[in-house]
């Protein structure tokens, strides 16, 4: 049963990440009256780049093709770390801190990556992408350690593991470290307001003009790794939620499943509202911004703390 | 409207130019030949204006007008490269045209003369920039969106431009001189594609300007219809701006209203001339097609469109963020405006009061009342407004030229040949602003020069000087709220 409930993991994490990323562009699209490109047309664009050539700067090293695939392989072992959907069992044993790191290791290597390519357009967006990590870190650092004093284990998968005692002071906790890492997830992954993902300028770009000399292969694996870390965060964040409804009632394993992947969907439908809605913030209102994250998560590990005293 | 030319000598120019600048404007500065220099001076309180003629005679150089008249810069390097007349003491000869080689091999506009020498060279160097984390940033020629060719170089401290410069003329078509060469019966085809986007003005430019040289007439009825082209232009041509704002702000949604607006606009100037583009409908003497039926389909749409785009509009300048987007972004002061004699919506935004329309005879104007568009920070966001208050005009002037067109006739005129030795001048406020069309026809009633001043070649200076300390990232705001045109100024 178990290595069958792996398989189906992989086999989800390689396909639903395309498909959250269609989802949101599809919901976009509907809102802002057009029709939209279908919602698998990630995994069409994705077969176009595999069989498109790469085009390597000049200037670049064996670093550029390199970063993408330890990034991707950063990647494909924090699917098994994170308990992202609720009959995740955990393969090998993992915890807050490895994910944390795993996370820093990640965006070392996209760093590296992208100065090795020598375009001036990697250069700046490196350095905002440096400056908004330096603010973002610590509030998500603080929100998963607030679920780690909370439930007193570092281990993900104990902190999510369905089988605790009914305690209703756990809610805030779960609840505010859900909102900061929705809050931070926005800046990780450049969405709106903090950044555009459809634009096309490349000076007001972080995310996109730290990949802009990505093509064919690498692109394909840059992009699968963006929307799968995209759908490992929003999973995160559901299975936070997730637990906050299971306190209240008690569900099996199939209802869990599908609450949590409604709880995804929900949150896929919430970005593309903020990014149909929203502008985006001029360059210095971004740190006020993630300093509601920072806030959010500030008073999780206040609500953790509490919860600890009162135990 | 135009005064009978004066000749001033070239020694005293300059002296002249600074009085009589003082209470006009300038229109632009070129040559006819090479052998010459003309000066187009734009008398707005008496609403005409008067041509200064000097001839140049000490081996094609004379004392560049620059440093006394900043507003002439542009209008000497287009002279130097194009004429291969050298301003002396000019602060910076800049080469306006793309030429990779560095080598004019003869200028291109002037008149063939065995006698002329030269050794001039382009100047196609960057202004050099050094120092600790300093780094320069080049964008385009080619860029990420269907916009036209232009490069721009941008020297950063951090996130701040420190200076920016623009080299165009990637896009040099020699209309010019084409304009000269072709048969009179094609002369507005090729007039109109000066910059696809403004055709309609640079039609009436071309029509206005031949007009006046074989002393037409034009039917009340087809002034009323020009002035409902012009307006849908400006009308279709102000929405696609704003909402090229709102993509460059990530407000996507409005973008898209806007975009799907705009096709009402468009379907508007399809019913009135059968291109959406408004191509290929002035003509000297008046309009090529004029059916009532139509009229009344441009009335419908108009009264359909004008709720919907209010609301659009209104939504997006009222929003909060949009205003902190825009607001203190690109500023460009009234006396810096006044300096680089800024021109429409860019002039009107640093609360230069000068609109065309309000002027010279164009269209119905300037006896259709029309209120000026005039704000006063000089950013991003005043254009804007300024841009939002010219669509409301602009619908309320078609709305009035459809309640009021009178019957007539709108015949074009065939234009076989001009009066000999004679200047018809053309004097537009196309969407982005004052548009000259200047043509001089010889003895044998052939043209003889076509000089074309675009509203983009006085407005390109203002970018670049209104980008300097400003983030890097609102650049593309910046770029956009001017809205330039790269061929208009490519000629």
């Amino acid at each position: 049963m178990k290595y069958i409930l792996i398989g189906l993991q992989i086999i989800l994490s390689l396909f639903l990440p395309l498909l959250a990323i269609g989802i949101i562009r599809q919901i976009k699209a509907k809102l802002q009256n057009r029709i939209g490109p279908p919602i698998i047309q990630p995994y069409y664009n994705l077969i176009k780049l595999f069989k498109k050539n790469q085009i390597l700067s000049h200037d670049s090293t064996w670093v550029f093709p390199l970063s993408s695939i330890i990034n991707l392989s950063i990647v494909l072992i924090l699917s098994f770390i994170i308990p992202w959907l609720p009959f995740n069992k955990s393969v090998f044993s993992g915890d807050i801190f490895l994910l944390i790191y795993l996370l820093a290791l990640m965006r070392f290597f996209t760093i590296i990556g992208s100065i090795d390519t020598g375009s001036p357009f990697s250069s700046f967006s490196t350095s905002r992408e440096v400056s908004l990590a330096v603010l973002l870190e610590p509030a998500i650092i603080l929100a998963l350690l607030a679920l780690a004093v909370a439930f007193k284990t570092s281990d993900l998968f104990q902190i999510f593991n369905y089988a605790y005692s009914l305690d209703l002071i756990k809610i805030p906790v779960l609840i505010l470290s859900a909102s900061s890492l929705f809050l931070a997830s926005i800046v990780e992954f450049s969405r709106c307001p903090i950044d555009d993902p459809t634009t096309h300028l490349e000076l007001t770009m972080i995310h996109e003009a730290m990949i802009i000399e990505n093509s064919g292969l690498n692109l394909a694996i840059v992009e699968y790794t963006y929307s799968l870390k995209l759908l490992l965060f929003y999973g995160l964040i559901a299975q936070c939620l997730t637990h906050c409804i299971l306190i209240i009632l008690n569900l099996n394993i199939l209802l869990q499943s599908i609450l949590c992947l409604l709880i995804i969907f929900s949150l896929l439908i919430l970005t593309s509202l903020i990014e149909s809605f929203s502008v985006k913030l001029s360059w210095h209102k971004v740190p006020d911004f993630i300093a509601y994250a920072l806030t959010f998560s500030f008073l999780a590990v206040f609500a953790a703390i509490i919860n600890g005293v009162s135990l | 409207m135009l005064n009978p030319p004066i000749i001033v000598d070239i020694n005293s120019l300059q002296e002249n130019l600074k009085v009589k600048l003082k209470d006009s404007k300038l229109g632009m500065i070129s040559s006819i030949t090479g052998q010459e220099l003309f000066t187009l001076i734009l008398n707005n309180n008496e609403g005409n204006a008067s041509l200064l003629i000097s001839d140049i005679e000490n081996n094609n150089t004379y004392s560049a007008l620059t440093p006394a008249i900043p507003q002439a810069h542009w209008f000497e390097r287009y002279l130097y490269e194009m004429f291969g007349i050298f301003p002396q003491n000019h602060p910076r000869l800049k080469s306006v045209i793309f030429n990779d080689l560095g080598i004019i091999d003869y200028p291109p506009l002037r008149s063939v003369d065995q006698n002329y020498h030269h050794n001039f060279q382009r100047d196609t160097s960057f202004l050099n920039i050094e120092g600790n984390d300093l780094y320069i940033v080049p964008v385009g020629p080619v860029h990420a969106g269907v916009i036209e060719p232009g490069h721009f170089r941008i020297s950063c401290v951090g996130e701040n431009i420190i200076n920016l410069e623009i080299r165009l003329g990637f896009v040099h078509r020699g209309i010019e001189k084409r304009l000269t060469q072709i048969p009179l019966t094609s002369l507005r085809f090729y007039a109109e594609s000066v910059s696809a986007d403004s055709s309609s003005a640079n039609a009436l430019a071309n029509a206005l300007a031949l007009e006046q040289m074989l002393e037409l007439n034009v039917s009340e009825r087809s002034k009323y219809l020009r002035t409902l082209a012009l307006e849908i232009e400006r009308l279709s041509m102000h929405i696609c701006d704003l909402g090229g704002i709102a993509t460059d702000l990530g407000f996507n949604t409005i973008a898209m209203e806007l975009a799907r607006l705009r096709g009402q606009v468009f379907a508007m100037g399809d019913y009135l001339t059968g291109s959406r583009y408004l191509r290929n409908y002035i003509g000297t003497g008046g309009v090529r097609k004029d059916d009532d039926q139509y009229l009344s389909k441009i009335k419908s749409l108009i009264i359909n469109l004008k709720p919907k785009l209010t609301k659009v509009i209104n939504f997006f300048i009222n929003n909060q963020n949009v205003y902190q987007r825009l607001h203190n972004v690109g500023k460009l002061s009234k006396s810096l405006a006044y300096d680089f004699n800024m021109v429409g919506v860019a002039a009107r935004a640093s609360n230069i009061a000068y609109d065309t329309r309000l002027i010279y005879d164009q269209g119905i104007y300037p006896v259709a009342i029309l209120k000026l568009a005039n704000e006063s920070d000089g950013d991003a966001l005043a254009r804007t407004k300024v841009r939002i208050k010219e669509i409301i005009t602009s619908i309320a002037l078609i709305e009035n030229v459809l309640d009021n067109i009178p019957q007539g006739t709108t015949q074009l005129v065939n234009v076989k040949h001009l009066p000999a030795n004679c200047i018809g001048l053309g004097i537009v406020e196309a969407f982005r602003g004052e548009l000259i069309h200047l043509i001089f026809s010889d003895e044998n009633g052939q043209i003889k020069r076509y000089a074309i001043k675009d509203p983009s070649f006085n407005n390109w200076t203002g970018l670049a000087i209104s980008a300097r300390n400003n983030l890097l990232a609102d650049f593309p705001i910046i770029n956009k709220s001017f809205a330039l045109s790269y061929s208009g100024h490519d000629l």
